[in-house]
């Protein structure tokens, strides 16, 4: 794969997404998650609100649900104008690899999925410090456990770019995600299937439970990188082996 | 000669057991426009697929610009145009923007953008969202895609599908001028005889993915040229005359049917039969129209 291909590829996705809705998903899960953390654990006694608890009411939604379904919903969108009226056909008989095409899609994935905690990263910085949470921002805590959560949804992201592509249909590849996010609200509470479903990962990687062990969150970290890590090569390779081999 | 831009040796595709090609053997030369015939189902799209290295032969292989693709794809894609099934767009994108995705990936300079589309006669709706464009002109913008990064070759696949005529006529008129202004070598596929014909220098015939025709149109033209019918007042007699039997006449309901002649020998043979007292009621020309001659060839064998 030559590099200048790749960035030209890039480049050229990244202007397809200009005036597109998808920036608007960029921001849904940020402000439903607003009013969670501007409204909790108010005190009557007056005493500040914790870093911690914040991050955590706030993730809850955010980790649990909104980022694996966000995941499924940039893959099926950026694969949606290539499915319509032989746009594969144009792209491919283009003077491009098909490695790079691929990895160009997959990297225009993982930006908006940084988008999206950046975003929230955003609102839970001036929550916390409009409601004068207690002490200074915890910024190794905050920063690992958003960096946490966007590296847990690449394999879902690897994924979802593999059953999208290799589907013309737009809603099959959302309906499968859907229905693989949803055991997420039992799964997340089971210490034996936890650890190895890779679509409740974001939340244990952004939740610091730390102390309170119950379910699948007293996971060490080393055990969730390495899940998530052998679940990204897995799948990105599968998608990719495939997308090789496609017949367009 | 002219030297060969496509040339396919075997070429062969199977699906699930079906050969969708087979034994294709294509020859394109510079700087012509080669109509790429057959009807819908017989295998155009499955072969202009493998020529923009789309889907893989099953065996044979193909040569462009005398290179062979399999080794050189990027090489030889990076001088090709083309325009497969129906264009695709992002619609909520300008038609500007929509080439300037593509400008991205083939790396040409920006003015390239507003040389295209005034070649397409797009000038002026740049800046639309593409998708209030009509069917034709997003084929045009289409060949406008194809053509930005100034290729040697353009691979059209039924350009001119589900157009009304004046859109048909403006795409006929743009491709026709492609070798002649640009000097690009251009195949284009058709299920419609009359639009191969009023385009293309060379006819390529395909049927249940075989080639069962290639040659110059011109020589199709005479090929299909029809017959000269006499009418005349003892046809059996008249048959016996040896110039007349001596050019290949033959009886067909009491009349002679010969094959197509000069003027000067038509001429001729009138006379001898008037100088041998026949009386010559009608002489005709018969033409088989090219689209009956090309159903001909296509239901079974050449003529």
């Amino acid at each position: 794969m030559n590099m200048r291909g790749f960035i030209r590829i890039l480049s050229a996705e990244r202007l397809k997404l200009s005036r597109s809705f998808i920036w608007l998903l960029v921001s849904i899960s940020p402000l439903v998650a607003l009013p969670v953390g501007a409204l909790a654990d108010i005190r009557q006694d007056g005493e500040p609100v914790s870093w911690q608890v914040l991050l955590n009411v706030m993730s809850m939604m955010h980790a649990l649900l909104f980022l694996p379904v966000l995941t499924g919903l940039f893959a099926a969108l950026i694969c949606r104008a290539e499915h319509s009226d032989g746009g594969w056909k144009m792209l491919l008989s283009l003077p491009v690899t098909r490695t790079a095409v691929y990895v160009a899609k997959f990297t225009i994935i993982m930006a908006l999925l940084a988008c999206v905690q950046l975003v929230f990263f955003i609102v839970l910085l001036s929550i916390g410090l409009y409601r004068g949470a207690e002490g200074a921002v915890p910024w190794p805590l905050l920063i690992s456990s958003l960096l946490g959560g966007w590296f847990a949804c690449l394999p879902l992201a690897a994924l979802q770019l593999g059953v999208s592509q290799g589907w013309s249909s737009f809603g099959a590849p959302l309906a499968l995600n859907v229905s693989l996010t949803l055991p997420n609200i039992l799964v997340v509470n089971s210490a034996t299937y936890g650890p190895y479903y890779p679509w409740v990962q974001p939340l244990l990687a952004m939740s610091p439970f730390g102390g309170e062990s119950f379910g699948a969150f007293v996971l060490p970290a080393q055990t969730l990188m390495l899940v998530v890590s052998v679940s990204l090569i897995v799948f990105l390779g599968g998608g990719l082996l495939y997308f090789q081999r496609k017949a367009v | 000669m002219k030297s060969t831009v496509i040339t396919t040796n075997g070429l062969r595709k199977v699906y699930r057991g079906r050969a969708a090609v087979e034994q294709l053997d294509l020859n394109i030369g510079q700087g012509e426009i080669y109509g790429f015939l057959g009807p819908n189902g017989a295998g155009k799209t499955t072969t202009i697929r493998m020529l923009l290295g789309l889907i893989q032969p099953t065996s044979g292989d193909i040569q462009i610009f005398g290179k062979e693709l399999r080794k050189h794809k990027l090489q030889i894609l990076r001088r090709v145009g083309s325009l497969v099934e129906s264009p695709s767009y992002y619609g909520h994108l300008s038609a500007a923007d929509n080439l300037e995705a593509i400008r991205r990936i083939l790396d040409v300079p920006k003015a390239r953008i507003a040389e295209v589309l005034d070649i397409v006669s797009l000038t002026g709706e740049e800046k639309r969202p593409v998708k209030g464009f009509s069917l034709g002109m997003k084929q045009r913008l289409g060949i406008a895609a194809a053509l930005l990064g100034s290729p040697e070759l353009l691979i059209l696949d039924e350009p001119t599908n589900g157009l009304d005529p004046s859109g048909i006529q403006e795409i006929r008129s743009l491709i026709k001028r492609l070798p002649a202004e640009y000097g690009i070598t251009v195949l284009v596929s058709s299920h419609l005889l009359s639009e191969i014909e009023q385009m293309a220098d060379t006819v390529g015939i395909i049927r249940q993915g075989t080639m069962i025709y290639q040659d110059t149109i011109a020589h199709l033209q005479e090929q299909a040229a029809g017959e000269l019918r006499l009418t005349v007042s003892e046809p059996e007699a008249a048959l016996k005359l040896s110039s007349l039997s001596g050019c290949g006449g033959s009886l067909q309901e009491s009349r002679i049917v010969l094959p197509r002649m000069s003027d000067a020998r038509v001429a001729l043979l009138v006379r001898e039969l008037v100088e041998n007292g026949h009386a010559v009621y009608r002489v005709e020309e018969h033409r088989q129209s090219l689209e009956q001659f090309f159903l001909q060839v296509i239901e079974g064998g050449i003529s």
